[in-house]
């Protein structure tokens, strides 16, 4: 009987049926030439004063603090940061200073990677608690908060307890405040794309919390602790409005304090110059660094596989072996 | 809403609560969201072991709910859980003799499949040569023994699935439960795997419980179905007493494919009832368990496919038929879905393949369809 | 059997929509019940406690280097200092003085107008950045790798940077008096471009546009692009598209950014100071110079209306949007 459906079918091809082949030209966008020249702009503009700055860093001996460029070009202002035998160096103090800020940013790091991530794992599993809101309500304080008043306002409580403020207890404090939001927001964002059931799934299979936690969930979310830990330390180490009043003189300044200070207490020359664009490059090199390792490790995770042809090429050779399935889970 | 008694049809097993010392019992069961939502209520059931069983809804009627709280992923407001005399609702998931498939497989994704697998083992503290051995066949029993070093990300939705199952058979459950396990796959696969994961279970012979929407897949892989529909249970049958005998509307409706009239008795003689619409269609059917008498509603479903077009001109009136209008001739290769419409109401009729070309482009046209009087059947509510 | 069923009797039957059998369906599948939410928790009731252990920490941190800062700078503005230390009876005296400084206010008007040029500059320079890599850069890598690049100088320390506004870049022998001079544009080096309000304004684009762009960039990443074409679809040009479907998803994130900015450059201090070079001032180096000269409790006061008028300022641009739920 399916003769007649088959005959019943049409013949051959309805006009409607026929493609029509049509050569297509790409019209030029030009919003986005006309963007992406805007964009390159932008990139110099935002970019030309680190720029300037180390050109300038690279003057010979007469160099001064502005243009023009007197030459030759030369190291001799970069070696002045570590060689103590020269004229101008300033080695000691780089190297006491950037001891300082090494230290506090890495111990502020690691505070803001701890104490955002458990802040993280409580919003977690009470996203609608009612104290949530004021939750909410703190960390935008703490990201709102004019960084000169967390400082004025530590000054302050100190001095009313009638302590010296030192940097480790009070600007520490102080710059770690401001990297909890951050840390918050960021490992908020890999909460998001996480998948609560792998939670169920181990526990499922015998886990229990602890061990759910070590195998499962820290491996999982490690990213975020660490983008956390980076924001502490970038935030601490370029940090200057909050440090400026919680320091007692007695410590080394860490080093954007003493950078910013320097043109009040001493004749700008190359070398801080030489100075900033120093710590630019470190922290530029830093952020590249992260760049390439993320981009690397996606790339060695390999494409997943394309669906179809494996998928079948893979039903047809081997399927569920069945016949020793029943030895296997035999007790 | 009909008394759990009652929508059971002959082939089932009851589900009186009572506890058996074999197999998995769900006695009162309820779960109340905070907010006062119920989002299960008073279930009751009893699964032996080898059965596979299957919960079928719409979204939202409890069945996934139910099935976390077998698992332990959900906390019941009342009512009990017992696995061969043993009371799950304290225990937490692992230490529950029970595990899940998760709908989207919840592999871990920084671990190869191997890894995966050996999971389980690992936090039963099984020795590392000894899990690596087992981990492998399991692997090989579903058919990724060369795929053991890659990570999920690099491994298809089939065979990610199939390592979800390799990984949970592999610690020797006494009942597995899937929530949706199809649901992330291709169609194509989806048809395949259904059979491919009957027949695991067949060969296992292991306690199944698996949850979906898919009326189709229900049918086509359980030994019993439990129809739910806002938290409550409709209706458990085998899918054939389900498919040609629903208990209520709500299954009728939700198996979808099934004619339903609703409207009052008219005559009742014996075990025979005629139950009229207001199109004045007439159905008889059999019933004999119905207390309804003259006069009370009622609500007859036929079977789509139990429908034909009567081409013998049958006069206005007669029982068990019905004049429609075409609506729309749907071919789907090997059969047709004739869509009718009758005054007000809708009505379907499946034909063979092989009528199609009669029917192609008939829309509009008024036609007769008529169904035997033991393809009605009576609805309880 | 009667037929009616030419089609000519079709189209004289106004077409209508079967929606009876839809919404049929659709009751049946409508059931709203909430399918497991939080996972179980061990046993079922413990969840408050070890939310809260979790949340203690970071809370009682903040709360010590945060709130009570802020809370002394408050008690302070009433207070006063002497040379023994607080004098804690209690006083409307610095407030009265800041009321009757016009100098003060004048100093509050400058920088609130420096500010909002830097909000308003900020939103129309950055959003055209944010706009390219958001919408027209198709490959995901470069849209991170670029916004990367974008934000790297933001990872630097701003003071360098401020630096650099100052000799090398503005100043009377700066790179732009020279490329001026070179290019004929002047003949003689403009001064007041260094030190000025100028060059602060330009720094803070600079400095705080980054601010701008990131809440920018990941909500108009978000922007539903199907909306966009259907938009086109109906006849809207770019301008209609942009307002009806750009405008209105993008505002959470204008309104981020607004806060972001205003709030900080109202409390700049750094900036001001550095690319000022003290010719310029502004509320932050006012209070700094009080708490220089030992004025504890005015400077308080100066700060406690910074935060009032920056509360306020939070406060009316919120208004454009609701941010609780877009977060």
């Amino acid at each position: 009987m399916t003769e007649a459906l088959v005959s019943a079918a049409e013949a051959g091809p309805r006009p409607q049926d026929v493609i029509v082949r049509r050569e297509v030209k790409r019209r030029p966008d030009w919003a986005k030439r006309g963007l992406a020249v805007y964009f390159a702009l932008f990139l110099f503009f935002l970019y030309i004063p680190m720029i300037l700055m180390a050109i300038l860093s690279f003057q010979g001996p007469t160099g001064q603090l502005t243009f023009p460029f007197r030459g030759p070009i030369g190291i001799e202002w970069w070696r002045t940061l570590w060689d103590t035998s020269l004229f101008n160096t300033i080695a000691d103090d780089v190297s006491a200073s950037g001891r300082q800020s090494l230290y506090l940013s890495i111990v502020a790091g690691i505070i803001v990677a701890l104490l955002g991530f458990s802040l993280s794992m409580a919003f977690r599993r009470h996203w609608r608690f009612k104290s949530d809101a004021v939750a909410f309500y703190v960390l935008m304080l703490a990201l709102m908060t004019p960084a000169f008043l967390v400082g004025l306002g530590n000054q302050l409580l100190w001095r009313y307890i009638g302590e010296t403020p030192s940097l480790w207890y009070t600007a520490l404090g102080a710059n770690v405040v401001w990297g909890i939001p951050f840390s918050f927001l960021v490992m908020l964002a890999v909460w998001n794309r996480y998948d609560r059931h792998v939670e169920e799934a181990a526990r499922d299979l015998g886990a229990n919390n602890a061990k759910t936690f070590r195998e499962v969930t820290l491996p999982l979310v490690w990213t975020g602790i660490f983008g956390s830990f980076l924001f502490g330390f970038t935030l601490t180490w370029n940090d200057f409005d909050r440090t400026i009043l919680l320091q007692n003189g007695y410590q080394a300044q860490p080093l954007p304090i003493l950078i910013g200070t320097w043109p009040q207490s001493r004749p700008i020359l190359p070398n801080l110059y030489a100075l900033g664009a120093g710590t630019t490059a470190v922290t530029l090199a830093l952020i590249f660094m992260v760049l390439i390792a993320v981009t690397l490790k996606l790339r060695l995770k390999g494409a997943p596989v394309r669906r179809v042809e494996e998928e079948f090429g893979e039903e047809i050779g081997g399927s569920l072996d069945v016949t020793h399935a029943a030895e296997l889970t035999k007790k | 809403m009909v008394d759990q008694e009652e929508a059971h049809t002959e082939g089932a097993a009851t589900a009186a609560p009572s506890v058996t010392h074999s197999g998995l019992d769900l006695i009162g069961l309820t779960k109340v969201f905070p907010g006062g939502t119920a989002a299960v209520a008073d279930v009751n059931l009893h699964v032996d072991h080898g059965e596979y069983v299957v919960l079928l809804g719409p979204s939202g009627c409890g069945k996934t709910t139910t099935l976390r709280m077998i698992g332990g992923h959900e906390y019941p407001t009342e009512g009990d859980i017992v696995l061969d005399g043993q009371s799950l609702v304290d225990l937490p998931p692992h230490k529950r003799p029970t595990t899940t498939v998760f709908q989207h497989f919840a592999l871990f994704p920084h671990r190869t499949s191997l890894q995966n697998v050996e999971f389980g083992l690992k936090m039963h503290g099984v020795g590392k040569e000894e899990r690596r051995k087992l981990a492998l066949e399991a692997l090989d029993m579903v058919g990724l023994a060369g795929y053991k070093d890659r990570k999920p990300g690099a491994l298809s939705g089939g065979q990610q699935q199939r390592v979800a199952l390799a990984r949970v058979l592999v610690t020797k459950p006494k009942a597995l439960l899937l929530d949706e396990p199809l649901g992330d796959l291709d169609r194509l696969l989806q048809l395949r795997m259904r059979v491919e994961l009957r027949n695991l279970q067949r060969e296992l012979g292991l306690m199944f419980i698996h949850v979906t929407h898919n009326q189709e897949e229900a049918l086509s892989m359980a030994d019993r179905i439990v129809v739910m529909n806002e938290a409550r249970i409709q209706q458990v049958a085998d899918p054939l007493t389900v498919a040609t005998k629903p208990a209520t509307e709500i299954v009728a409706r939700f198996m979808g494919d099934n004619n339903i009239i609703r409207g009052k008795v008219v005559e009742r003689e014996g075990d025979r009832l005629v139950v009229e619409d207001d199109e004045h269609i007439r159905a008889s059917v059999i019933a004999p368990n119905a207390r309804h008498a003259v006069g009370d509603p009622a609500m007859v479903s036929v079977r789509a496919a139990a429908v034909t077009v009567d081409e013998t001109g049958s006069a206005p009136g007669t029982l068990n038929s019905a004049e429609c209008e075409i609506v729309f001739v749907e071919f789907l290769g090997d059969l047709v879905k004739l869509h009718l419409m009758t005054g007000g109401e809708r009505m379907l009729a499946k034909v063979n393949a092989q009528e199609y070309p009669s029917l192609r482009g008939r829309e509009g046209e008024r036609i007769r369809i008529s169904w035997k009087e033991e393809d009605g059947q009576l609805l309880d509510a | 059997m009667a037929s009616s069923s030419t089609p000519d009797a079709a189209r004289n039957r106004p077409t209508r929509l079967a929606l009876g059998e839809v919404e049929e369906a659709e009751g049946i599948l409508r059931q709203q019940l909430p399918e497991a939410t939080g996972g179980a928790r061990e046993g079922g009731r413990k969840g408050g406690w070890g939310t809260a252990a979790l949340a203690a920490p970071g809370m009682l941190w903040i709360g010590f280097y945060l709130v009570a800062p802020l809370v002394i700078i408050i008690l302070v503005s009433f207070w006063t200092w002497t040379d023994a230390g607080f004098d804690r009876s209690w006083t409307l005296a610095n407030y009265s003085e800041l009321f009757h400084d016009s100098a003060y206010w004048h100093n509050m008007l400058s920088t609130l107008v420096t500010s909002l040029i830097a909000v308003v500059a900020c939103l129309i320079l950055g959003f055209p950045v944010a706009y390219f890599l958001a919408l027209k850069v198709q490959s995901l890598r470069l849209q991170v790798g670029l916004f990367v690049i974008a934000l790297a100088p933001f990872w630097t320390s701003f003071l360098t940077r401020a630096i650099a506004w100052t000799f090398p870049l503005m100043g009377r022998e700066g790179a732009l008096n020279q490329i001026l001079i070179k290019l004929h544009v002047i003949s003689e080096p403009i001064q007041a471009f260094g030190f000025s309000t100028l060059s602060v304004r330009l720094a803070m684009i600079q400095l705080y546009i980054l601010f701008m762009i990131t809440p920018l960039f990941f909500t108009l990443a978000q922007v539903d692009r199907s909306a966009l074409e259907s938009s086109r679809d109906l006849g809207a040009n770019w301008w209609g598209s942009f307002r009806e479907v750009i405008l209105p998803q993008t505002m959470p994130g204008i309104v981020i950014g607004s806060i972001f900015i205003f709030v900080l450059t109202m409390g700049d201090y750094g900036t001001v100071a550095t690319v000022g070079g003290g010719n310029i001032t502004s509320v932050g180096t006012l209070i700094n110079s009080k708490i220089g000269a030992v004025q504890y409790p005015q400077g308080a006061a100066s700060a406690v209306l910074l935060v009032i008028l920056l509360m306020g300022a939070v406060w009316v641009i919120t208004r454009f949007s609701n941010l609780r739920e877009d977060l």
